[in-house]
């Protein structure tokens, strides 16, 4: 769903309740007529239950989903009072005769799917959008951007606690990366640059599983990489060229590997050398002397398709906190909203000045502060995660700041030292000196 | 007299040849004109083939026009791409034109939501006349040993199809409400999918026809059949030829399904090669229509258990009360029969999944579809809890039973141990403060819990558990009178101590070993489950020999929390099967058909785990209020006949005269 739609469970469960008061109410009046010294006020206070209930329901339909979650637990407790009160009414006698057997059974399986439904939000949640058709590549790029455009797609660029991150080329699924690392299903990839220049020597990359020369019927390549850049090329576009012992299928002639440059993965050729960009300087953090791709000219970013350019925003944006704070603020987009001292063209009007030395703890003493952050970090932090616990005076116009204007996902966004890095440099944001 | 007669005799031959001759005579003449008509039809056949011919052989020279293209799927003898005749357009490339949305909910949950629930109904009312077939069977061949235990068989088979009956005209309301959103909502896609599924999509509708018609028959005729053997038999013939018809139907709307999943007969282009068979029969065919119908068999049982158990609790007399006792256990009993080998056929499928792509299998069982199974693995535990609650409270119709009663807190305990154990995360959704606050991504205590050494453990223990209460429950009225009882007593205790005793240890032992050595150790703690489950039955069974019994089953004895715990079943199996029908369609993840056609639509993205959660809940709980409102239809009728019985009666009928 939507953070604008209504949340379909949510909606459902309310429209139940209130069909449940009216079951209620009928039945207590069938009751009341069979008693005659039943007092007329009952009906009258279920009836309240009904109206109750309908009110709610009429609410949770002007919500979206997140506001939704958070009110239907008013609901739930009315619920809850009037089966008390039902319970009330039959005095606790025989009080399992009193409702249908379909509405026992009905709870009862709502007690059951629920908690299922809540398991579900407990675990690591991870939404995966689709890769962009091809990376967007806009001017001129250095060799370090050029491999960490390789390592997101292997990667990808957002990570979740416990999990194996995964990009587009989805590599990880069967390689991994590190010394001793071994998933069993694909080679390890640790030191693939050196074995990469020794391999095409081999008499077996010679002559198995196809002669050099030779073209692989799948992927319709011929077969004949002389370098260390070509193996890893060839490796990519045409798998079973040449097969790792051990790792393929009918005697290590079959790869189980998909060709990349095909769908479902599809890395178009600036794509393909980034990888390969990063594969040969993995191991070497900072030295590039490794790599013998070239980067990508201005030809091939203006030979890419039209539609890459508007795949930018789905890029995923995520900072890690090995970058400097400035570009950090400046790739979540910070500036766009918010004034910050210290940082190059961040004049943002729509959100409160970022002055927090001064402003956060005046704010944390604000009668109207129901956060849990006792000191200006705290404050901080706590804005970043979640924005709506306290929403900042425009002294200008006397009015609050908008709220929800805030992006809510910054949780997935940041790494922890990131984020700390980010909560460090805010701290000390003061409004410049007078004069 | 005679030669007027002998006149009068030969003329009568006279007449009837002039007559033939009359007869004949337009017919020898209209043949000869039609000969000489189809001589010149011929002629002109003739001179058209020779000129299509020509034209043929001239644009044979000039160049081929049929284009030959590779299958995506299919390969030839030699291992290399099936080529095949290009027979259709290429598969669109979808823009925002194609797609169409209400404000109210992405069109993807509005899909899946008309999906599921049509497959739900569709799922039960293919199951249904499975159970019915096999019931009306076993009365017909215990008619003669058993006829009032014939009568109850048959009863029950023709209760089954009445509530199928409301439910077979719903499944087609859905159906419709599928197909409608389908169109208006993906008509690019849908125009793609019916290019090239046109004639199954007819002959789908043809069977649906047919299928109503047997099903009419079926129960219409009913009463009339009932009575004559062999007209009772051609009857039980009928629901052979309905679960036929069934089954082919389930299996091409399959096809439409495994097409997107895994496709074969097209091109990479997504171009028709002219095989329909090819089409129909890709990779994952066979192990999806296998898979269904098991689970088809599970999810029927847990409604008709759920619905028995309904009626259990609504029942007022004795007897009613005993009859749906008996169907519950009938009901789950058929369920745990098609939950056996259900795990099997999923095994194949994953096979026949990993053996198309590799990596569409580690997607499901390694990337982001992984922690589904780990909720699969929840409701596993769950269906292992609900069927020992039913076992414990069972036992309490059981004469003799008593003398185990004090065992089952214990089996209860160990099961809800071993349950919080199993579905204790490895990772939980947690906040960057709280992740560095915990120290990392595990908790140090709880986190001992989240690990395969704890879950098999866990799995383990509850598995054996479940045997042990079988046992138990297999024993529960009977007296073992075997010399070698004790012995065998000893035995069995042994066996499942010393299988306890090993599961723990190698779960413990687990520990200490890398994560590679560590998965070796499953093999030993399920083979300690077997043994248990295998050697602890043959020896159980083999003690009943010359066994004195306690008394008979007293059917209508089973306690509430019985009906409760088929309930629990029920939901656990709708629940599980909307889960894995979503694994199994969302592993496409944000493609139409795999590879081929790519979903363009805002809405291509994968759910959360989350958000998947609430629309399988809402899914499973939505089903339910219909299947309520389908019971009280079909107790409606009953209701009425009841009501028009028991007038003169005045006095309740046991349950063995019931007719």
């Amino acid at each position: 769903m939507l953070p604008e739609q209504h949340d379909i469970l949510f909606s459902f469960l309310t429209i139940v309740f209130t069909v449940f008061s009216v079951i209620v109410f009928i039945n207590v009046v069938q009751q009341c007529k069979a008693r005659k010294d039943a007092s007329k006020a009952w009906p009258v206070i279920f009836g309240a239950f009904i109206l109750a209930n309908a009110l709610f329901t009429r609410h949770m339909f002007t919500l979206v989903q997140q506001d939704q979650m958070s009110f239907f637990k008013w609901q739930a407790l009315t619920v809850f009072v009037l089966l008390l009160t039902w319970g009330m009414f039959f005095k606790s006698e025989n009080i399992e005769k009193q409702s249908p057997t379909m509405i026992r059974g009905m709870f009862f399986w709502m007690m059951v799917s629920l908690p299922l439904a809540g398991y579900a939000n407990w675990l690591p949640q991870q939404r995966s959008d689709p890769p962009p058709k091809a990376a967007a590549i806009t001017g001129e790029m250095t060799m370090e951007q050029y491999t960490e455009m390789g390592r997101v797609i292997v990667f990808g660029a957002q990570q979740v606690a416990g999990q194996k991150a995964i990009g587009k080329g989805q590599c990880p699924l069967c390689h991994t990366f590190d010394p001793g690392d071994n998933m069993g299903r694909c080679p390890n990839l640790f030191g693939v640059e050196e074995r990469s220049h020794n391999r095409v020597k081999e008499d077996r990359y010679k002559n198995q599983p196809i002669k050099v020369g030779e073209t692989d019927p799948a992927s319709g390549v011929k077969k004949g990489a002389t370098s260390g850049e070509e193996y890893l090329r060839e490796s990519l576009q045409c798998p079973s060229c040449y097969v790792v012992e051990g790792f393929g299928g009918a005697g290590d002639t079959k790869s189980p590997m998909p060709v990349i440059v095909k769908p479902p993965i599809s890395l178009d050729p600036v794509e393909l050398n980034a990888v390969i960009a990063w594969l040969q300087s993995k191991e070497t953090p900072g030295d590039f002397a490794k790599v013998t791709v070239p980067l990508p000219s201005a030809s091939d970013a203006a030979a890419q398709p039209k539609k890459e350019a508007a795949s930018e925003g789905e890029k995923p944006v995520f900072v890690t906190g090995s970058e400097p704070v400035d570009q950090m603020i400046n790739t979540l987009g910070c500036p766009l909203c918010h004034t910050i001292p210290g940082v190059e063209g961040a004049v943002g009007e729509l959100g409160p000045k970022l002055f927090e030395k001064v402003n956060a703890p005046k704010r944390i003493k604000d009668p109207r502060y129901k956060g849990k952050a006792t000191n200006t970090k705290e404050y901080i932090r706590e804005s970043i995660l979640t924005p709506g616990v306290y929403i900042v005076k425009n002294d200008e116009t006397g009015e609050l700041y908008p709220d929800g204007v805030m992006p809510q996902d910054f949780k997935n966004k940041l790494s922890i030292e990131a984020l700390d890095k980010l909560v460090d440099f805010i701290s000390q944001t003061e409004p410049p000196p007078a004069g | 007299m005679l030669g007027k007669k002998a006149r009068s005799l030969a003329a009568f031959p006279l007449g009837v040849m002039l007559a033939f001759a009359f007869y004949m005579l337009p017919g020898v003449v209209g043949m000869a004109h039609a000969k000489q008509v189809f001589a010149e039809s011929a002629f002109a056949e003739e001179a058209f083939a020779k000129e299509a011919g020509a034209e043929e052989q001239k644009a044979a020279e000039e160049g081929p026009k049929v284009e030959w293209s590779n299958d995506v799927f299919y390969k030839d003898w030699e291992g290399n791409p099936l080529k095949g005749i290009v027979s259709g357009a290429p598969a669109p490339e979808l823009t925002d034109t194609d797609y169409n949305h209400y404000d109210f909910a992405p069109s993807r949950i509005v899909i899946w939501i008309s999906n599921q629930q049509h497959l739900y109904m569709g799922s039960f009312v293919l199951a249904v006349p499975i159970f019915v077939m096999v019931i009306e069977f076993i009365g017909i061949r215990c008619k003669e040993r058993d006829p009032i235990l014939s009568r109850k068989y048959d009863k029950l088979a023709h209760d089954l199809m009445k509530v199928s009956m409301s439910a077979y005209s719903w499944t087609a309301i859905l159906g419709g409400i599928l197909l409608f959103t389908f169109i208006t909502l993906f008509p690019g896609f849908f125009k793609y999918l019916a290019s090239v599924f046109r004639p199954v999509m007819h002959v789908y509708a043809l069977m649906f026809l047919a299928e109503s018609g047997i099903l009419y028959v079926y129960y219409y005729g009913w009463d009339k059949m009932e009575h004559d053997p062999f007209l009772k038999w051609i009857h039980c013939s009928l629901s052979v030829l309905l679960n036929l018809v069934g089954t082919v139907l389930m299996y091409l709307a399959n096809s439409w399904a495994t097409f997107m999943q895994a496709p074969g007969g097209i091109d990479e282009k997504g171009r028709f090669l002219g095989n329909i068979w090819h089409v129909i029969h890709s990779t994952l065919w066979n192990p999806v229509g296998v898979h269904r119908i098991l689970g088809n068999i599970v999810f029927g049982g847990g409604i008709v258990g759920a619905y028995a158990a309904y009626h259990f609790l609504n029942a007022e007399t004795k007897e009613e009360k005993a009859h749906y006792d008996w169907v519950g256990y009938v009901a789950m009993f058929i369920a745990v029969a098609g939950l056996i080998p259900l795990p099997f056929a999923g095994y194949w499928l994953m096979k026949e999944v990993y053996a198309f792509r590799q990596q569409m299998g580690i997607t499901l069982m390694g990337g982001i579809m992984a922690w589904l199974f780990i909720i699969q693995a929840v409701m596993v535990g769950l269906l292992f809890f609900g069927a020992n609650s039913y076992l414990h409270n069972s036992m309490s119709r059981v004469k003799g039973s008593h003398r185990y009663m004090k065992y089952v807190k214990y089996m209860i305990l160990l099961l809800i141990l071993s349950f919080t154990m199993w579905m204790t995360p490895h990772t939980i959704v947690m906040t960057p403060a709280e992740l560095k606050e915990m120290g990392g991504a595990q908790h140090p205590v709880v986190g001992v819990f989240g690990v395969m050494s704890a879950k098999n453990t866990a799995v383990n223990l509850m598995i054996t558990c479940t045997v042990l209460c079988f046992l138990l429950y297999q024993r529960a009225n009977k007296k073992i009178t075997v010399p070698w009882a004790t012995v065998g007593n000893c035995w069995l205790s042994a066996i499942f101590v010393w299988a306890a005793a090993n599961i723990v240890y190698l779960g413990v032992y687990g520990y200490w070993l890398p994560a590679n050595q560590r998965v070796g150790l499953s093999v030993p703690q399920v083979s300690s489950t077997l043994t248990t489950l295998f050697v602890g039955t043959a020896i159980n069974s083999s003690m009943f020999k010359d066994a004195d019994s306690y008394g008979e089953i007293e059917w209508g004895n089973q306690s509430k929390v019985g009906a409760y715990a088929m309930f629990l079943l029920a939901v656990a199996f709708t629940w599980m099967m909307g889960l894995m029908g979503y694994i199994r369609s969302s592993v496409r993840l944000f493609w139409h058909v795999t590879e081929v056609v790519r979903d363009n639509s805002p809405d291509a993205y994968t759910l959360t785990i989350g958000e998947a959660g609430k629309i399988l809940t809402f899914n499973a709980l939505f089903v339910w209020v219909q299947f309520i409102i389908l019971f009280w239809i079909g107790g409606l009728s009953g209701k009425k006949a009841k009501a028009h019985d028991e007038v003169p009666e005045a006095v309740p009928v046991p349950a063995q005269q019931q007719q």
